[in-house]
C-alpha cells in the first residue's frame, strides 16, 4: 500500500506510473495508444481549454479585436464591475434570460412528461405522432424562427387572424414589448419539446410493468400510480431533462437573433444575443468575454443546485 | 529500381509545385457588401477588366449583407485572413483607424482624391487628425420618399413640407381593417435595426433645427428641445396611426403600401425593380418636412471609402487597384466604380468626373433630388464608439414607439450613456 507521508502516495512511483512493458512489441503498442490518446487531449486542450482560458485572460483587458492581442489595455475586473452594476442592458437580458430558461424548462418538462405519458398509452397511430412531435427538433432553427416571424406577425400572421376570426382583439405578439418573449418561450417549446418527448419516453419505457402490476393489485388507481411509481422513477430523466434544458435555454441565441433581435426597445435580448452586439458590434471583445464568464458561473450554480435537488431525491432515499 | 523512380517523380511533382507557387500572380481580396446578382455581375467585369489589364494580378470578391459587414471585417482580421481591400461604411472609420486597421495611401492617391472630390466628402473619409484613409465613393443624403398614389387617394396632391402636414397625411393615408389589420401605412420607421437613427431620426432632427453630436465631437447634442420635438413626432405619430413599428416601413413600400420613408438614392434599383409601385409614375421625392424649430429643409448624408487593410502584404497592389477603378481614363467617360455606382446602384458618386460623366444617368426624377439635396444635406458626425451610441439609440426609440417612455426621458437616458462612451473612447486614444 502506498504511504501517505513525507513522500506522499505520488511519492511511490508504482502508484502511478505504469508499467514498462518489456518487450519491444509491447512498448510499440502502449506508445501507439498513447498517441490515439493524446490527441483528442491535444484537440480540447487547442479548441476548449485554450480559447476558455484566453477568454478568461481577454476578459481582465479591452480588447477590440482589430488591435493585436499584445497590445491590449489591461482593466483588471472592471469589465465584471461595469456589467454587474453600470450596465442596464446586461442586466435586463440576464432577467429575460431567466424568464427564458424558467418557462421553456417549466413548459417543456410538464408538456413533455405529459405528452410522453400519452405517447406510451396504447393511443391510435402512436408511431405518427412521436415523428411529428420529432420534426421541429430536426427543423433548422433560423429555418423556424422566420416561419415563426410570419405565423405571429401583428397584421398578416396566421394566429392573428385565428385570434381575430375568434372575436379577440389583434395581438403584437413578436412586436410588443411585452409579448416578445413570452412568444420566444412558445416557440423554443415547438421546437424543442419533441426532444424531451423522447427523452421522458424512454424512462417510461425502463419502468418495470410489474410494479404497475403490483400497486393494481393493492388497489392503487392512475393517479396514484403516477404520484409513487412513476414520478419517483422518473427522477433521474427529469434531472437530465431540466438540467441540460436549462443550460440550453441560458445560452438562446439564434431564435432570438433571428426573429427580434432582442427588439422592441431590449424586451427581447438574451445575454448571449448582448454579448454577441458586445463583442461584434461594439468591438469590446473583454466586456463579452466577462459576460460570458459571468454567465457560466450562473449556469454552473444553477446546475449544481439543480443536481442537489434532483439527484439526492433520485438517487439518495 | 522502382521506388527510386516514383521517389524522382514525386520529388520533380514538389518542384514544379513550388516553382508554380513561386510565380503564382499577385492575389488581392475585395470585401464589399454588394451582393444582389446583378451588382455581383456588375463589380466582376470591373474585377475582370482590371485582371485583363493586369495580367499578374489576380482579384477575388467576398461579398456580405451590411449587418455582417463590420463583423466579417474584425473577425477576419482576428483570424488572420483579413481581406486586402475594403469598402466600408465611413462611421467604423475611427474604431478600424483607432486600432490601426488601416494602411495610409499612398501620396499619388491622396493628391488625386483632393483633386477630385469635394472637401466635405474627403472630410467625411478622414480621421479627426484631417489624415485621409481611403477613395470615397458613394455620398448618399436621405429624402422623403413617397407614394404619389396612396397621397392622391387620401386627397393630397403635394408630399408634407412641415410636421404638421406630415402627421396629417400620414394620418390619412393608414387603413386599419375592422380586425385591427393595418393594411396601408402612412409613414415607416425603422424598428430592430439601428440604421434608424439616421433615416428617418437624424434626418429629421436636422430638419428640425437640431444636432446629434457637438461639433467637436465629444458630446451628445441629441437631447436638446429640437430632439425631444423629433421623438414627440414619432410618438404623435404612433397615436394617430401615421406610423407603427410592426411595419417595415422599407421593406412594404416597394410593395405600395406605405405611403412615405424617408430613404436614400441607392434605392432607385430596388424601386425600379419594385412591382406594387410604378417607378416613373407613382414615385416622389421631396425635401424632408420642416420641424417646428427648423427654419429651412436640411437632412443628413453619409458615405463609404475603399480602404486597404494594414496587414494586407500587397499594399501597393491593393492601392493601384483601388485607384484604377476610381480613376477616369479617358475623359469625360469617368470611372468604372463610378458607373457601377450610378447605373447599378443609383448612388451619387463622390469623383467630380464621376458626377459629370454621369450627369444624365442621375438627372431622372429621382436621383437628381437626391443630387441637389447633397449641397445642404449635413455629413453624418463620425466618432469612435459611434455605432454603440446608434445602438443604444435606436433601443430608446423604440421605447418611445412602443409607448414604454417618454421622449425627454428617453434622451436623458441615451445622453448619458452615449456621452460616458465618447469618454471613453477619448481615454482610450489618450492612452
Amino acid at each position: 500500500m502506498a504511504k501517505i507521508g513525507a513522500l506522499g502516495v505520488l511519492g511511490d512511483k508504482q502508484a502511478w506510473l505504469p508499467d514498462i512493458p518489456k518487450t519491444p512489441l509491447m512498448r510499440r503498442r502502449m506508445l501507439w495508444a498513447y498517441a490515439f490518446v493524446a490527441a483528442p487531449i491535444i484537440a480540447l486542450i487547442v479548441f476548449l481549454l485554450g480559447p476558455i482560458l484566453f477568454s478568461g485572460w481577454v476578459s481582465l483587458h479591452r480588447w477590440d479585436m482589430l488591435s493585436p492581442v499584445s497590445e491590449m489595455p489591461w482593466r483588471g475586473l472592471s469589465n465584471y464591475s461595469y456589467l454587474l452594476s453600470k450596465d442596464p442592458v446586461f442586466l435586463k437580458s440576464l432577467g429575460n434570460t431567466f424568464y427564458f430558461a424558467i418557462g421553456g424548462v417549466g413548459a417543456n418538462t410538464i408538456l413533455g412528461l405529459g405528452f410522453a405519458l400519452l405517447l406510451n398509452s396504447r393511443i391510435r397511430g402512436r408511431a405518427i405522432w412521436r415523428v411529428l412531435y420529432f420534426m421541429p427538433v430536426i427543423t433548422a432553427p433560423l429555418a423556424l424562427a422566420v416561419m415563426f416571424s410570419f405565423i405571429f406577425d401583428r397584421n398578416f400572421g396566421v394566429v392573428n387572424n385565428v385570434i381575430t376570426g375568434l372575436g379577440l382583439p389583434r395581438q403584437p405578439f413578436l412586436s410588443g414589448p411585452n409579448q416578445a418573449l413570452l412568444t420566444l418561450v412558445f416557440i423554443a417549446v415547438y421546437q424543442y419539446i419533441g426532444y424531451y418527448i423522447v427523452i421522458f419516453l424512454a424512462g417510461l419505457q425502463g419502468i418495470p410493468q410489474d410494479y404497475y402490476d403490483a400497486a393494481q393489485v393493492d388497489g392503487a388507481g392512475r393517479i396514484q400510480e403516477f404520484r409513487y411509481i412513476t414520478l419517483p422513477l422518473l427522477r433521474p430523466v427529469m434531472l437530465f431533462v431540466v438540467v441540460t434544458n436549462t443550460i440550453g435555454a441560458l445560452q438562446v441565441f439564434d431564435l432570438v437573433f433571428a426573429t427580434t433581435g432582442g427588439a422592441p426597445a431590449n424586451s427581447s435580448m438574451t445575454v448571449v444575443l448582448h454579448m454577441y452586439n458586445t463583442a461584434f458590434k461594439f468591438s469590446r471583445m473583454g466586456r463579452a468575454s466577462a459576460m460570458a464568464f459571468i454567465l457560466f458561473a450562473i449556469i454552473m450554480l444553477i446546475t449544481i443546485v439543480q443536481v442537489r435537488l434532483l439527484q439526492d431525491r433520485a438517487y439518495g432515499d | 529500381m522502382l521506388k527510386k523512380v516514383c521517389a524522382c517523380l514525386l520529388l520533380l511533382a514538389l518542384l514544379i509545385a513550388c516553382g508554380a507557387a513561386l510565380a503564382q500572380d499577385t492575389t488581392l481580396t475585395m470585401l464589399t457588401h454588394w451582393g444582389t446578382e446583378n451588382q455581383l455581375a456588375a463589380q466582376q467585369a470591373i474585377l475582370d477588366a482590371y485582371m485583363a489589364e493586369n495580367p499578374d494580378v489576380a482579384i477575388e470578391l467576398v461579398t456580405v449583407d451590411f449587418g455582417e459587414l463590420r463583423t466579417k471585417i474584425i473577425t477576419g482580421r482576428t483570424a488572420g485572413i483579413s481581406a486586402d481591400v475594403y469598402h466600408f461604411y465611413h462611421l467604423w472609420l475611427p474604431d478600424f483607424v483607432n486600432a490601426g486597421a488601416l494602411a495610409e495611401p499612398p501620396q499619388d492617391s491622396l493628391t488625386y482624391i483632393n483633386d477630385n472630390v469635394a472637401q466635405g466628402t474627403i472630410d467625411a473619409v478622414s480621421s479627426s487628425d484631417g489624415t485621409t484613409w481611403g477613395y470615397p465613393t458613394e455620398v448618399n443624403p436621405y429624402l422623403l420618399v413617397y407614394n404619389k398614389r396612396l397621397l392622391a387617394e387620401a386627397g393630397y396632391d403635394a408630399p408634407p413640407a412641415n410636421w404638421e402636414e406630415l402627421k396629417e397625411i400620414a394620418a390619412a393615408i393608414t387603413q386599419v381593417d375592422d380586425t385591427g389589420a393595418i393594411s396601408q401605412l402612412g409613414f415607416g420607421v425603422i424598428a430592430g435595426w439601428d440604421s434608424g437613427i439616421v433615416h428617418p431620426f437624424s434626418a429629421l432632427l436636422f430638419s428640425n433645427g437640431g444636432s446629434y453630436l457637438s461639433a467637436d465631437r465629444t458630446t451628445a447634442e441629441f437631447n436638446s428641445p429640437q430632439g425631444i420635438e423629433t421623438l414627440q413626432l414619432y410618438a404623435d405619430m404612433v397615436a394617430s396611426g401615421g406610423t407603427d413599428p410592426s411595419i417595415s416601413g422599407l421593406g412594404d413600400f416597394p410593395s405600395g403600401t406605405v405611403g412615405m420613408v424617408i430613404m436614400a438614392p441607392w434605392w432607385r434599383a430596388t424601386l425600379r425593380a419594385a412591382e406594387g409601385i410604378d417607378f416613373d409614375t407613382e414615385v416622389g421625392v421631396a425635401e424632408i418636412p420642416v420641424g417646428p424649430s427648423g427654419d429651412a429643409p436640411s437632412s443628413i448624408a453619409y458615405t463609404w471609402l475603399f480602404a486597404v487593410d494594414s496587414n494586407s502584404p500587397n499594399k501597393p497592389a491593393a492601392w493601384d487597384f483601388i485607384h484604377w477603378m476610381n480613376a477616369e481614363h479617358e475623359e469625360g467617360q469617368g470611372s468604372a466604380i463610378g458607373d457601377f455606382l450610378v447605373n447599378a446602384l443609383g448612388a451619387i458618386p463622390s469623383f467630380d468626373h464621376d458626377q459629370a460623366a454621369f450627369a444624365e444617368s442621375m438627372s431622372d426624377h429621382y436621383v437628381s433630388a437626391f443630387v441637389a439635396a447633397s449641397a445642404y444635406a449635413q455629413p453624418e458626425q463620425i466618432v469612435a464608439g459611434g455605432q454603440e451610441v446608434k445602438t443604444l439609440m435606436q433601443v430608446e426609440i423604440e421605447a418611445v414607439l412602443a409607448g414604454m417612455t417618454r421622449p425627454e426621458d428617453a434622451l436623458a437616458s441615451v445622453e448619458m450613456q452615449a456621452n460616458a462612451i465618447l469618454e471613453e473612447q477619448r481615454m482610450m486614444m489618450e492612452e
